[in-house]
């Protein structure tokens, strides 16, 4: 991959794609599937977004956009402001720190490396979210996101990888 | 030349810490403020849905259109079961019909007759749930009705068949609905059999837990629970939910209201008095005000 198609610069309005992509699977996690389980059925689609922009073209999801991202999904979803930034960011952090160990490998090597970060990541906003509320939550419901969020990787990396080879 | 471009990835990844640790702070502090502080006021989180409402009212119309269609494929096969039992249920309601306008013309008269004020109470607005919140750890849904519909925060909200929740934040298009199952959710509530009291506690769940019950309230499965009243929040008689499940001290309740599909929901105008606002005295002014 050579080091131009990294810079934001040289993409022009394309660069803003990844970003933009996420608010819209942000909105799209809103949208009432006629389940009252479809607030924990839904997966974390801004979480798979992040997580595979970040491992292709991780200079077009900086730290600001993780922020923003994560402010908005909180004002959205109706959660305690921080819970998704927090998420976000730690999920650049990681992807930066580790992605010399997984990049160049094959699809299942981003898939489980994906599952395990979000395993981390799933019981950490479940640790806040027991702090903020004060009592031990559920574990089920997010056990049940998480699983569904990673199952659905897959799909959704899938679609995002035709999306990029068309647009950047 | 190496030196350089080591140089310059060195200072980038020092950049990057410093917007990690920059960008983490808020977080921080913002979460902070949620769990020790005011929080976000909530305006500010009406005005965030206001803007995204109409993106999910266009995403929302594929999906309506095909679950409606699947609905209708899906229909066909048993239309025809499907309208002997409805004919079947029309005869039935036509007698409950009957019986309905009897005692409410009976009821009116004793009304007049005691005095009793009217319980009726009108919609403030009727809307379309288009979002769904919470993720994992709340549940509330939102709704195309806000401040321009006369919709304000702490309004109870209903289906065709029960509670489902009451407005918490409410922006100039749009509210968000806490349901009766969220984990913040608690509702007055009494068995409609016996008449004890009880508070219906949400779990985040689809199911609720059914606490301070009297020990001799003599329980069945199958007990209606409606709202008591109490706490001025809900008005009374609303219904609730169903007890399902009795289990040592453990009472669940499965929620009457169609949670699990809600399309259109009720915002009631019920705003009851302050509770400085009293009866007044004989010399005109009213107990618990400075005279």
């Amino acid at each position: 991959m050579p080091a131009s198609q990294n810079k934001p610069g040289t993409l022009g309005f394309a660069a803003y794609m990844p970003v933009g992509v996420s608010f819209l699977l942000a909105m799209i996690m809103l949208l009432p599937l006629g389940s009252s389980v479809a607030g924990y059925a839904m997966p974390h689609l801004v979480l798979i977004s992040c997580f595979y922009w970040l491992s292709n073209r991780p200079m077009l999801m900086p730290y600001g956009a993780c922020f923003l991202l994560g402010l908005f999904l909180d004002l959205w979803v109706g959660v305690p402001l921080g819970v998704n930034i927090v998420t976000l960011l730690l999920t650049r952090l990681f992807v930066l720190n580790q992605l010399k160990h997984y990049r160049g490998r094959n699809r299942g090597v981003h898939w489980m490396v994906f599952t395990v970060m979000a395993f981390a990541l799933f019981a950490l906003s479940w640790l806040i979210m027991s702090i903020i509320a004060g009592s031990v939550l559920s574990l089920n419901t997010v056990f049940f996101q998480w699983l569904v969020t990673s199952f659905l990787y897959a799909p959704v990396a899938f679609i995002l990888g035709r999306l990029r080879r068309l647009m950047l | 030349m190496q030196t350089t471009g080591q140089t310059t990835r060195l200072r980038r990844a020092g950049r990057g810490r410093d917007a990690f640790w920059l960008y983490l702070a808020l977080a921080l502090a913002l979460l902070a403020l949620e769990t020790f502080g005011p929080g976000v006021p909530r305006q500010i989180r009406g005005y965030a849905n206001d803007a995204v409402a109409p993106v999910l009212s266009v995403l929302a119309e594929p999906i309506r259109l095909a679950q409606s269609g699947m609905e209708r494929v899906a229909g066909v096969s048993d239309i025809y079961l499907e309208n002997q039992t409805l004919r079947d249920e029309n005869g039935k309601l036509r007698q409950w019909r009957e019986a309905a306008q009897r005692l409410i013309q009976e009821n009116e008269q004793l009304r007049q007759i005691l005095k009793v004020p009217q319980r009726e109470i009108s919609p403030v607005a009727t809307a379309h749930v288009i979002g769904v919140g919470g993720g994992a750890f709340e549940r509330s849904v939102l709704i195309n009705a806000g401040s321009s519909d006369s919709v304000a925060a702490n309004l109870p909200v209903v289906d065709e068949l029960g509670l489902v929740g009451r407005t918490i934040e409410v922006g100039y298009w749009t509210t968000r609905i806490l349901l009766i199952t969220d984990l913040n959710s608690r509702v007055p509530v009494r068995l409609e059999r016996t008449g004890d009291v009880a508070i219906a506690v949400g779990l985040n769940e689809p199911f609720m837990h059914l606490r301070f019950l009297a020990a001799n309230s003599g329980v069945q499965i199958g007990d209606r629970i409606i709202t008591s009243g109490h706490g001025g929040l809900f008005p009374p008689d609303v219904p609730v939910g169903q007890i399902t499940e009795i289990n040592d001290e453990v009472l669940l309740v499965r929620p009457l209201s169609a949670l699990d599909a809600l399309d259109f929901v009720r915002v009631m105008d019920y705003r009851p008095l302050p509770p400085e606002v009293t009866q007044p005295t004989s010399d005109g002014q009213p107990v618990g005000q400075p005279q």
